[in-house]
């Protein structure tokens, strides 16, 4: 590890070092699988709809995860829960971290712009969101872009607090002085120097951002606010709601319950085994 | 003294922004707001009298002031299924959702504090491995799976707890509260498994830097029983930062509340919001939006001033 590693870029560095940890490994297997799953759905299953004859049974070989009250299959109706659980969390957490980025950097590298953004991010982050995000939701309708759209709009705080955090520490050094006297313009300073310096935070940032955002979904659409046409984990079990399945039928609930655990459970861990890979100066 | 003030105007401040927020998203957004009241295929004439009726016909300005005076007179409009006022609708409810998340976070704190000393005392043993993937998976759980779990195991499989409600209509005087008590349970537990996570790893890493400090290593050096420098002497520091993390968690609790009143049918406000889900009722979304901002900026400044009462540093600064 000593003559190596000296010749390592720190990229490899931290690549080597979190190839060593068997959770981040483990936890980046299972996103990819949930990944095909999510791409791969009308391979696995059809699409659940209609009504089935076999109603409200309890997991069987015909039926993995047994059917609900009108007979359609969970099984189907979890791996295609798995493709909308995803797309809303994916495109809501890229348009949450763009946002994000622009306004941290604006922030860190504006001098005028930090004060006003800066209270506008701690007002933004002291609200509760939830209920906010059921009122806009509400008023614009049910669909999943409506979903991607509001979740992204109230999830950008947490992404540009980061994101200021880190640029501020990039502002003052002395390269960014020098490019400003070279006569480099704004634009080409923050692309060239800003940028490159938050994006290591940044991705740490995406994959906890779309785990955040997998979950507002999942809590809008099981208060009723999903796609109505669609199935998403949080319908599953906003269906197993509204038919009183909750107490009786717990295969309903649970495996709706343990894909959104899985995938959440995996987004933090890959994320603190990536900032552990990344931190290998002052580890072990 | 200037320190409460601060605070008091930084409340106020959230408290406008918050109002003022919702007053545009409400106006500005596609929706028509007459459509979720009256039939679509209503006539012109009937749209702009009910736009009137509601005073939606002004310009944007008098509304937003109106609006404004109103509230400070504390009205939060009619509600547009019960034609009665959502002020009325929401404090009848706000008691049920006041006690299940004060208890939630006495109970999380309770537990919190000698899970986090357990874990940074063994820190690096099994126990404190055990403590902290544990934290970090109750950190990855969804709210309702949480519920439902609790619901299925401990309510209808073993029986132990009712599952639904917050008290039996027909119990009086002590026989009422203890089976207030026996109906919280449940929900009162969810939400702390999703809490809990959060305030035993804080407590753990603050714990641990304490533990590291001067004043630990004089006290052990002068004999004190290694029991007392934990619990006198470190803990006493690494609670600040705790009370930090309480005002921080606050959202993630009323949305928590909102998702746990849904599946236990409790009779709070969050329980009022998915019942105004279903029925497009946006005065009711609205106003519970403001009343549950409203408790979450009166609650941060109780932190704010308790913090600034434990730690003098905080005052001057």
């Amino acid at each position: 590890m000593t003559a190596v590693a000296v010749d390592l870029t720190p990229r490899q560095r931290t690549w080597t070092s979190f190839r060593r940890n068997p959770l981040g490994v483990g936890s980046a297997i299972v996103l990819i699988l949930l990944a095909l799953t999510a791409i791969c759905a009308p391979l696995i299953a059809p699409f659940p709809e209609g009504y089935g004859a076999d109603t409200s049974q309890p997991p069987s070989a015909a039926h993995w995860f047994g059917t609900d009250d009108i007979g359609q299959d969970v099984f189907a109706q979890v791996v295609w829960g798995t493709r909308v659980s995803m797309a809303v969390g994916v495109s809501a957490s890229v348009l949450a971290i763009v946002i994000g980025l622009l306004i941290g950097v604006s922030a860190a590298y504006f001098r005028r712009l930090d004060t006003p953004l800066g209270v506008l991010v701690d007002l933004s982050l002291s609200l509760p969101v939830l209920p906010l995000m059921i009122l806009v939701a509400a008023l614009a309708g049910p669909s999943v872009r409506t979903l991607a759209v509001v979740i992204a709009l109230f999830s950008w705080p947490e992404v540009a607090r980061v994101v200021r955090s880190q640029a501020m520490a990039i502002v003052p050094m002395p390269f960014v002085s020098a490019a400003k006297v070279v006569g480099g313009s704004s634009l080409w300073i923050v692309r060239k120097h800003l940028l490159p310096g938050v994006i290591p935070v940044v991705g740490v940032s995406v994959v906890l951002t779309t785990s955040r955002a997998v979950l507002a979904e999942a809590g809008l659409s099981f208060l009723g606010l999903g796609d109505p046409n669609s199935w998403s984990w949080g319908t599953i079990l906003h269906k197993a709601q509204q038919s009183g399945a909750l107490a009786s039928a717990w295969w309903t609930t649970l495996f709706p319950s343990l894909a959104i655990l899985l995938l959440v459970l995996s987004t933090t861990l890959l994320s603190v085994a990536y900032n552990d890979a990344r931190n290998h100066r002052n580890g072990s | 003294m200037r320190f409460i003030g601060l605070r008091l105007a930084r409340g106020l401040l959230t408290l406008w922004f918050a109002v003022t927020v919702t007053f545009f998203l409400v106006r500005l957004l596609p929706g028509d707001p007459v459509l979720a009241v009256a039939d679509p295929n209503m006539t012109e004439e009937l749209r702009l009298k009910l736009l009137a009726d509601f005073g939606l016909d002004r310009p944007l300005g008098v509304q937003y002031i109106d609006y404004l005076g109103q509230l400070l007179q504390g009205n939060l409009g009619m509600s547009f299924r019960q034609s009665i006022p959502v002020t009325t609708v929401l404090m009848d409810r706000l008691p049920w959702t006041l006690i299940l998340t004060a208890s939630a976070m006495v109970v999380t704190i309770l537990l919190g504090i000698p899970l986090g000393v357990l874990a940074a005392t063994k820190a690096k043993g099994w126990v404190d491995r055990v403590i902290q993937l544990t934290g970090v998976t109750a950190q990855s759980l969804f709210v309702p799976s949480v519920g439902i779990f609790l619901m299925y195991v401990m309510g209808v499989w073993l029986g132990w707890f009712p599952i639904g409600g917050a008290v039996d209509l027909d119990a009086t005087g002590f026989a009422a509260t203890l089976s207030m008590l026996h109906h919280l349970v449940l929900p009162c537990l969810s939400l702390v498994l999703i809490q809990l996570g959060g305030y035993v790893l804080t407590m753990r890493t603050t714990l641990i830097d304490a533990l590291g400090e001067d004043y630990v290593s004089l006290a052990k050096s002068k004999g004190v029983r290694p029991g007392t420098v934990v619990w006198k002497h470190a803990l006493r520091n690494a609670l600040l930062p705790t009370t930090t993390i309480a005002g921080l968690q606050l959202g993630t609790l009323v949305g928590g509340a909102v998702l746990t009143e849904t599946i236990y049918a409790y009779p709070g406000i969050g329980r009022a919001i998915y019942e105004a889900v279903g029925q497009l009722d946006f005065p009711v979304l609205q106003g519970a939006f403001v009343l549950l901002a409203a408790a979450v900026v009166v609650a941060n400044l109780i932190t704010d001033v308790a913090y600034g009462i434990l730690d003098p540093r905080v005052r001057t600064s």
